[in-house]
C-alpha cells in the first residue's frame, strides 16, 4: 500500500529547514519544526519559533498564505520527540557533519512511528556513510531528499535511495515531491554532490578561473555565460555572492574529500585569489555589508550604484556594459557555435570553460544518472539553465565539442564519441540517447501531460501570429498564446472568436476549452505598446474600438456554450487576469502572480475586469448596503493599488480567484488538472445567465474617494494616482447611477470603456504608458 | 531679368496670426524679441535680400567660381555682398549672445533664410554651411575650442564647411576612411580626401573652419568608429589671427547643374593639425547635429526657390498675352488675353502659392518649436518640442525641396519657350533646385528617416505632437459651419494619415521591405497633411478678420481662396497615395534583379 503523507517534520530550523518547512505547509501539509533548545533560552523552541518569525517578512517570501503560515508548529528536539509519533515523514536538515547527525538519527528512530519515513536533506554526504550504524529498519525507511535554496522557488529535488531503502518510500516521496511540493524529482545516484552541485560547482570555478586567465571582467564573464549559454542572470559572480564566498572553500573542501581519484574536478585549483582576497576582507557576499564580487554603494542621486570586483586588482569600481565582439557575434542560429570560434577573449573564455565542463558532464553519465536528461532536467530546474549540459552539446554539435577538446588537451568522453544527437524528435516523441547507443523516449511522470509533447505529435488545429489552438484530447482545445511575453492583442482575441464558432454548442468534436500555455508567464496584460501607438497618432475610435472588442470576446467566451478552464502560471497581469475572471474555473498554478494592474499604466481595467469584481463581490451582498459598501472597498483598494498575488494562494484571498478554482503545485501537471477540471464541467453545462448589480452611486464615490484624499494628505498618493482613483472610483459605484437600480453587464462595460478614454486623453497616463514600456516599471506622476 | 520681393506681409501674418510668435516672448533671453522688433529685422533682411543678394544671382550662375592653383574665386560681386552682409551683423542674428551672437529666435533665421535661397541660393551656401559648423562646435565643442573657433565664425569673419563625403562613401558614413593620428600635444593630424565640400576653398573669409570626420587608429570599423575633428584652413597665431597654410588643399570644383556660384569642392587633407569635437568614435553625434539643423535649412531652399519662381511666373502670366479665354474676351483692348485667364495656367499658378504660404507657416511653427526645444524652462517642455522638430525635419527636408522642384518646372512652364532661355532667369530655379532633394541626405534617405526611425520611436511618441493638436482641431473645426468645407477634407485625409501609419508600423515589423516601399509615398502624404492643417488654421483666421478688414481685405480674401484650392485641388492627392501605400511592398520587390 503507498505510503501517504498527512504530517510531516522538519528537524534542523536554519534557512534550508524552515524553508521547507514552510513548502510542505504551501502543501497544505501539517508540520513540526524542531531544533536544539538553545543554552539559557526562556523559550525553548526559540530557534524554531525565530525561523518562523523570520520567514514572515523574508523577500521572496517562503510561505503562500497565512494560511501555510498556520501549518507550522515550532518546538524542540528535546521536548517534542513524542510528537514525531505522528507524522509520516521526517525530514532532516541539520549541520553538515556526521558526527552530528549520527546520533539525532538514532534518537529520531527510537521516537518514530514504525513505517515512517526518515531523509535528510544533505549536499555532501553520501546516503551509505549516513546509515552507518543505523537500524536496519531506520536503513530501509531512509532516503535523501535534497532541497534547493530557496526550497520554494527552486524546482529541483534530488532523490536518492539506498540499496536498503524500501521501494514504497522511494515512491511515495517520488509522489510527494512530485504532485504535492511542485518539484521536479530527479533520481540520482550515491555520489558527492549528486547531480546539479557537482556538475555546478566545477562550471562555477571553471569559469572564475577562465575568466581571471583570459583577462575577462565580472560582467564579460557573466555576459558571455548569460544569453549564449543559457546561464541566468544572477551570473557566476553573484551566485557566488549568493551562495556566500566563505562557503565555497568548504564545498571545494568536501569535494576533494570524496571525490574518487582522477575526478576532473580534482584537477581544478582549489583556492581563487580575487575570492581569498574578500573574504579575508570580510566581504561574503550578499549576506554581509560589504557585499561580495559585487556590492550597491549609494551615489549622488539618493539612489544606489552598483560597483564590480575588478579581477586584476581586486579593488571594486563602478559597473560597465560588457564589450566584446564575441557577444555581439553569437546570436542566431550557431550562436554556441560562432561563441567559441571567435577569436577574442569572449571566444577563448567561452571555448575552455565549455570544453571543461560539458566534457565532465558527459563523463558522469551513467556515473550519476542513468539518463542524460535526468542531469539536464537537475541543472535547469536547479541552476536555472536555460539548457542543460547535454542540450548545450548538441547545440554546439558534439564532433565540434569533440575537436575542441582534442585542441583543449581533454579526453573525449565516450558519449561525445557517439558523435550522436541527445535528443531526437521521432514518430512524435522526444527521446534521448543512452549511454548503451540506443535512443529512448524522454521518460515523464505518468499523469504529466506537456503542451511541448502535443505540438511534437502534429499540427494546430488553428493558429495566428499570436495564438495557436491545440486538440489536447478527449475533445478538450488548448488555447496557447505566442505572441511576445504572451501580450494580448488583436490576433490573441480573432483567435477567441474563432474558437468559440469552432467548438460551436458543444456538440461536435470539441466540448471544452483550456487556456494555458508552456511560458515562463501565462501573460503580462494587453499589448501596450500598440496601444500607445494608436492612441499617439489620435486614433480614438480605434482605440475604443480595441477596448470594446476585448469586452465583447471575454463576455462572448464566458456566455459560449461550453466551458473554459483559465491555467495560469507566473505573471496573469491586467488584460491575462480579466480574461481569467471571466472563465468558468482557473486552475492555477501555485506560483501565479495575478493582478489587475491597469492603474499603473494610468488607466482602468477595460476588458470586463472592473465589471466581473463588482459581480463576484459586491453583487451577492447588495441586500445589505453596509456590506455592498465594504465589498466595493475592497474591490476599489484591490485595483487601485494595483495588487499583485504573491502565489495562487493569495490570489484567493484578493479575490482574484474563487475558493472553487483549483491550484496545481506542479506546472508540469497544470495542464492536466486544467483539462480535468473542463472535462468535468462538461456534462450538463450551462453558460451564466445574464448577471446584474446595484451600485451606490455618487454617495459611494465620495466614500471611497474620502480614503484617497486622506491618503493624498499625507502625501502617500501622487497627483495623477487621484485623477486614476477617481475615474476607477466612478466605475465601481456607477457614475450616475441612483443607488437601486440594476445595471447589466453592458452598462457595466460601457463604463469602464468611457473612463479608461477618458483617462486615454490624459498626458499623465500616456507619461504612465511610456515610462513602463521604456523601463518596465511604474511611473509616479 | 527676373525680380524678387520679400513677402513680408504673409511672414507678418504667420507670425502674428497663425503661430502665435508672441509666446516665444515669454521664453528667457526673448523678452526683447517681440513681433515689432522681429518684423523690423525681416525687414532689413528682405532689404539686403533684394537689393543685394538679388541683384547678383544671374551673373553668379553665368559666371561661376574658378580655381587657380588651388586658390577658388568665387563670381564677381560675391565677395563685396559678403562682406556687407558680414557688415549689418546678419551672420549672428540667432547665434549665441556668449559668442558675440545676438541671441534672435531661431524662428527669424527660418524666415530670413527663405528670403536668402530665395534671392541667391549660391550665396547662401557660405553662412548656411557656417551656421551648421558654428552648431555642431556650440553643441559638442569642449571650451577652449568654442573661444578659439566661435566668435570668428559667428561675426561672419570665417567660414565653416561639414567634411563628410569621400569618394566611396556618400549615404554610407560609415565606409569612410580619412585618418586621424594622435599628435604628442593632444591635437591629431588628419590626412584623407574629401569631395563634394561645398565652400571648401573660396576667396570671402580670411579662414575657413572644417569639421571633418575621420577615423582613429584604433577605431571599430563601421559607423560607430568615426570621430569630429576641426581643422581650420589656416592655423592661427598668438594673437588669434590666421597664420601657416595648415595642409588642406582644394584639388578641384566641380562641374555642376545648378548653384555654380557656390564652389563645390575636393579637398585633400595631408597631416593637417585638427582638435577632437566631442568624444572619441562618436563623431555621427556631433555630425547629425549640424546635419539636423541643415536639413530644415535646406527645406527653406526649396521654399524660397519657389516662392521666387512664383513671383515671376505671375509677372508673365499677367503681362504676356496669347490666346484667348474659353469663356469669352478678357482683355478686348489688346490683341490677346493675359495668360492668367487659362484654367490651367492658374491651376499652376494655385498650386504654386498654395504650397508656398502653407510651407512658410509650417516652416515658421516648426522654428517656434526649435525656440521652445532651446529656451523652455521646463524639461518636459523642451523633450516634447524637440520631438516635433524631429518628426519634422525629414517631412520639411524632402516634401519642401521635392515641391521647389515641382512648383519652379511649373514656373517655367508658364513661360514656355522663354522659361528654357537663361536670359529670363527660370531655368536657373529649376537647376538650382535640383540639388536641395539630393544633398544632406537624399530625399530618399529622409524617407526612410521618417518611416524607419521617427515612426516607431518611443510607441509613436514623436507623431504625438502632431496628431493630437490636428485631431483637437478637426474636432472643433468640423462642427464649424464656416470653416467646415475646409475641415472635411483635412479630416478624411488626416483619417488616412491615420490609416497609413499603422498600416506601415504593422507591416514593418514583419517586414521592412514594407516601410522601405511605402516611405516615399508616405512623407508626401504626411506633407500635405500637415501643410492642410496650415491651411486649416489660416482659413480660420482670414474668415475671423475678413468681415472687419479695411485695408488687408483682399489679403484675407485671397488666403480663403487660395485654402479653398488647397483642401480640394491638392490635398486630394493624398487618397492616391494612400491606395498606392495600401498596396504594399509586393509589386515593388517582385520583379527578379536581373529581369531588369
Amino acid at each position: 500500500m503507498a505510503i501517504e503523507i498527512r504530517r510531516a517534520a522538519v528537524i534542523g530550523a536554519g534557512t534550508m529547514g524552515s524553508g521547507i518547512a514552510a513548502q510542505l505547509a504551501n502543501a497544505g501539509i501539517p508540520v513540526l519544526l524542531l531544533d536544539v533548545v538553545p543554552p539559557g533560552a526562556t523559550d525553548r523552541s526559540a530557534l524554531a519559533a525565530g525561523a518562523l518569525t523570520r520567514m514572515r517578512t523574508q523577500h521572496p517570501a517562503p510561505f503562500m498564505s497565512a494560511e501555510a503560515m498556520a501549518l507550522v508548529t515550532p518546538g524542540n528536539v528535546e521536548d517534542d520527540l513524542e510528537a514525531l509519533h505522528e507524522v509520516d515523514w521526517i525530514i532532516e536538515a541539520v549541520f553538515e557533519d556526521p558526527a552530528v547527525k549520527a546520533p539525532l538519527y538514532r534518537r529520531l528512530d527510537a521516537a518514530r512511528r514504525p513505517g515512517s519515513i526518515i531523509t535528510s536533506n544533505t549536499s555532501t554526504i553520501p546516503l551509505n556513510a549516513l546509515i552507518a550504524g543505523q537500524s536496519e529498519a531506520f536503513c530501509a525507511d531512509f532516503a535523501i531528499t535534497h532541497f534547493f535554496n530557496p526550497p520554494r522557488y527552486m524546482r529541483l529535488l534530488e532523490l536518492v535511495s539506498g540499496p536498503q531503502t524500501r521501494p514504497a518510500v522511494t515512491e511515495a516521496l517520488h509522489a510527494v515531491g512530485d504532485a504535492c511540493l511542485g518539484k521536479g524529482v530527479v533520481v540520482c545516484k550515491d555520489t558527492p554532490g549528486f547531480i546539479a552541485n557537482r556538475i555546478g560547482t566545477f562550471f562555477m570555478y571553471c569559469a572564475m578561473h577562465e575568466a581571471l586567465k583570459h583577462g575577462l571582467s565580472i560582467e564579460e564573464a557573466d555576459a558571455v555565460c548569460g544569453k549564449p549559454m543559457g546561464l541566468p542572470k544572477t551570473g557566476i559572480f553573484g551566485l557566488t555572492d549568493l551562495v556566500g564566498l566563505d562557503l565555497m572553500p568548504h564545498i571545494m573542501t568536501s569535494f576533494h574529500a570524496t571525490l574518487p581519484a582522477g575526478d576532473a574536478f580534482l584537477t581544478l585549483p582549489t583556492t581563487f585569489a580575487p575570492m581569498e582576497k574578500l573574504i579575508a576582507a570580510g566581504n561574503t557576499g550578499r549576506k554581509s555589508k560589504g557585499g561580495g564580487f559585487t556590492r550597491l554603494v549609494p551615489d549622488a542621486k539618493g539612489g544606489r550604484t552598483k560597483e564590480v570586483v575588478d579581477l586584476q586588482t581586486g579593488d571594486y569600481r563602478a559597473e560597465r556594459a560588457p564589450q566584446l565582439a564575441s557577444l555581439a557575434a553569437a546570436k542566431g542560429r550557431n550562436a554556441l557555435q560562432t561563441l567559441v570560434s571567435f577569436d577574442d577573449r569572449g571566444g577563448r573564455f567561452a571555448a575552455a570553460v565549455l570544453a571543461q565542463s560539458l566534457s565532465y558532464a558527459a563523463s558522469l553519465v551513467p556515473t550519476i544518472a542513468d539518463r542524460v536528461s535526468a542531469v539536464d532536467q537537475a541543472m535547469r530546474l536547479g541552476y536555472g539553465w536555460a539548457f542543460g549540459p547535454f542540450e548545450l552539446i548538441d547545440q554546439l554539435g558534439a564532433d565540434h565539442l569533440a575537436a575542441l577538446l582534442t585542441t583543449h588537451g581533454i579526453a573525449v568522453p565516450a558519449l561525445v564519441a557517439m558523435n550522436r544527437p541527445f535528443y531526437r524528435v521521432h514518430d512524435g516523441v522526444l527521446q534521448e540517447l543512452l549511454p548503451s547507443g540506443e535512443y529512448a523516449a524522454v521518460p515523464r511522470p505518468s499523469g504529466v501531460l506537456s503542451l511541448a509533447d502535443v505540438k511534437r505529435k502534429g499540427k494546430p488545429v488553428m493558429k495566428n501570429v499570436s495564438a495557436s489552438v491545440w486538440d489536447i484530447g478527449d475533445g478538450v482545445l488548448c488555447l496557447e498564446f505566442t505572441s511576445k511575453m504572451n501580450t494580448i492583442d488583436p490576433e490573441i482575441m480573432s483567435m477567441i472568436r474563432q474558437i468559440i464558432t469552432t467548438v460551436g454548442d458543444g456538440s461536435g468534436a470539441y466540448t471544452a476549452l483550456v487556456i494555458c500555455n508552456d511560458g515562463d508567464n501565462f501573460s503580462v496584460g494587453a499589448n501596450l505598446g500598440l496601444a500607445l501607438f494608436t492612441i499617439n497618432i489620435a486614433a480614438w475610435d480605434a482605440v475604443e474600438q480595441s477596448v470594446a472588442d476585448g469586452q465583447q470576446t471575454y463576455a462572448a467566451l464566458q456566455h459560449a456554450p461550453f466551458p473554459v478552464v483559465g491555467a495560469p502560471a507566473g505573471m496573469a497581469l491586467g488584460g491575462g487576469t480579466e480574461l481569467l475572471l471571466h472563465c468558468d474555473a482557473v486552475q492555477a498554478a501555485a506560483e501565479s502572480y495575478m493582478g489587475l494592474v491597469e492603474v499603473g499604466v494610468g488607466i482602468v481595467p477595460g476588458w470586463g475586469g472592473c465589471k466581473e469584481m463588482l459581480l463576484r463581490h459586491v453583487a451577492p451582498v447588495q441586500s445589505d448596503p453596509a456590506k455592498a459598501m465594504a465589498a466595493a472597498g475592497h474591490v476599489f483598494q484591490t485595483i487601485a493599488m494595483a495588487k499583485t498575488s504573491t502565489s495562487a494562494a493569495d490570489a484567493r484571498a484578493l479575490g482574484y480567484l474563487r475558493n472553487t478554482d483549483g491550484i496545481t503545485m506542479n506546472r508540469d501537471r497544470l495542464l492536466a488538472d486544467a483539462k480535468a477540471k473542463a472535462l468535468s464541467l462538461v456534462p450538463g453545462y450551462t453558460p451564466p445567465g445574464p448577471r446584474t448589480v446595484v451600485l451606490s452611486g455618487a454617495r459611494g464615490k465620495s466614500m471611497l474617494m474620502a480614503g484617497v484624499l486622506a491618503m493624498a494628505a499625507a502625501g502617500k498618493v501622487t497627483p495623477h494616482d487621484e485623477v486614476v482613483a477617481g475615474h476607477l472610483a466612478s466605475v465601481l459605484t456607477g457614475d450616475e447611477t441612483d443607488g437601486t437600480t440594476p445595471l447589466d453587464e453592458q452598462a457595466l462595460l460601457d463604463l469602464e470603456r468611457t473612463h479608461f478614454m477618458q483617462l486615454a486623453h490624459t498626458s499623465g497616463s500616456l507619461a504612465r504608458i511610456e515610462h513602463m514600456l521604456a523601463t518596465g516599471k511604474p511611473l509616479r506622476n | 531679368m527676373p525680380t524678387y520681393k520679400a513677402p513680408l506681409d504673409d511672414m507678418k501674418f504667420v507670425l502674428n496670426d497663425v503661430i502665435d510668435y508672441s509666446r516665444l516672448t515669454s521664453l528667457p533671453g526673448y523678452a526683447d524679441f517681440d513681433v515689432d522688433t522681429a518684423m523690423s529685422v525681416l525687414e532689413g533682411a528682405a532689404q539686403f535680400c533684394e537689393e543685394v543678394l538679388h541683384p547678383i544671382n544671374q551673373n553668379g550662375d553665368a559666371e561661376g567660381c574658378h580655381i587657380d592653383h588651388g586658390a577658388v574665386t568665387t563670381p564677381s560681386g560675391f565677395k563685396s555682398a559678403y562682406q556687407k552682409y558680414v557688415e549689418s551683423g546678419w551672420p549672428a542674428l540667432s547665434a549665441d549672445e556668449a559668442f558675440g551672437g545676438q541671441g534672435f529666435p531661431q524662428t527669424l533665421r527660418f524666415a530670413v533664410e527663405e528670403m536668402i535661397c530665395a534671392s541667391n541660393l549660391s550665396f547662401g551656401m557660405f553662412p548656411g554651411l557656417s551656421h551648421g559648423a558654428y552648431h555642431a562646435l556650440l553643441m559638442h565643442g569642449a571650451d577652449d575650442l568654442k573661444a578659439t573657433w566661435l566668435p570668428k565664425l559667428v561675426t561672419g569673419e570665417w567660414s565653416g564647411t561639414m567634411c563628410l563625403t569621400e569618394a566611396q562613401c556618400g549615404t554610407d558614413l560609415g565606409l569612410l576612411t580619412t585618418k586621424a593620428e594622435p599628435r604628442s600635444d593632444g591635437s591629431h593630424a588628419i590626412t584623407g580626401n574629401k569631395i563634394f565640400i561645398s565652400a571648401g576653398d573660396h576667396d570671402l573669409t580670411d579662414n575657413i573652419v572644417h569639421l571633418v570626420l575621420a577615423r582613429l587608429p584604433d577605431a571599430p570599423s563601421g559607423i560607430k568608429g568615426i570621430s569630429l575633428f576641426i581643422v581650420p584652413k589656416f592655423l592661427l597665431h598668438a594673437d588669434g589671427t590666421p597664420g601657416a597654410a595648415n595642409g588642406v588643399r582644394c584639388v578641384s570644383i566641380e562641374h555642376k547643374m545648378g548653384i555654380k556660384a557656390s564652389p563645390t569642392c575636393v579637398l585633400a587633407f595631408e597631416h593637417s593639425v585638427g582638435w577632437l569635437v566631442g568624444e572619441t568614435n562618436k563623431g555621427m553625434r556631433g555630425m547629425f547635429t549640424m546635419m539636423n539643423a541643415a536639413r530644415l535649412a535646406v527645406g527653406m531652399q526649396g521654399l524660397g526657390l519657389s516662392e521666387v519662381a512664383y513671383q515671376n511666373a505671375v509677372s508673365y502670366a499677367k503681362d504676356r498675352l496669347q490666346g484667348r479665354s474659353l469663356t469669352g474676351v478678357k482683355n478686348p483692348s489688346g490683341p490677346a488675353d493675359p495668360l492668367i485667364v487659362h484654367p490651367d495656367v492658374r491651376r499652376s499658378l494655385m498650386t504654386i502659392r498654395a504650397f508656398n504660404e502653407g510651407a512658410r507657416a509650417l516652416s515658421l511653427w516648426v522654428g517656434t518649436h526649435i525656440d521652445m526645444h532651446e529656451k523652455h524652462p521646463d524639461p518636459a517642455v523642451r523633450k516634447d518640442a524637440d520631438d516635433f522638430v524631429a518628426l519634422m525635419t525629414p517631412i520639411v527636408k524632402a516634401y519642401f525641396t521635392d515641391m521647389g522642384f515641382e512648383c519652379t518646372n511649373m514656373a517655367l512652364q508658364i513661360y514656355g519657350g522663354h522659361g528654357y532661355i537663361r536670359e529670363y532667369g527660370m531655368e536657373q530655379f529649376v537647376r538650382d533646385a535640383r540639388i536641395a532633394q539630393i544633398y544632406e541626405g537624399a530625399n530618399g534617405i529622409q524617407a526612410l528617416d521618417l518611416v524607419g526611425r521617427k515612426l516607431p520611436a518611443e510607441g509613436g511618441r514623436l507623431l504625438r505632437f502632431f496628431f493630437h493638436p490636428l485631431s483637437e482641431r478637426l474636432q472643433r473645426t468640423v462642427q464649424d459651419p464656416q470653416l467646415k468645407e475646409f475641415a472635411e477634407p483635412l479630416a478624411k485625409s488626416f483619417a488616412r494619415l491615420q490609416q497609413a501609419t499603422q498600416f506601415i508600423v504593422m507591416k514593418a515589423m514583419s517586414n521592412p521591405d514594407e516601410a522601405g516601399a511605402a516611405s516615399t509615398d508616405y512623407l508626401r502624404m504626411f506633407g500635405l497633411v500637415a501643410l492642410g492643417d496650415m491651411w486649416l488654421r489660416m482659413a480660420e483666421v482670414s474668415l475671423a478678420k475678413l468681415p472687419t478688414a479695411t485695408g488687408d481685405r483682399s489679403f484675407h480674401d485671397a488666403k480663403i481662396k487660395t485654402a479653398r484650392f488647397f483642401m480640394t485641388k491638392m490635398l486630394p492627392e493624398v487618397h492616391g497615395l494612400f491606395a498606392r501605400i495600401m498596396a504594399g511592398a509586393g509589386p515593388v520587390m517582385a520583379l527578379e534583379a536581373e529581369g531588369f
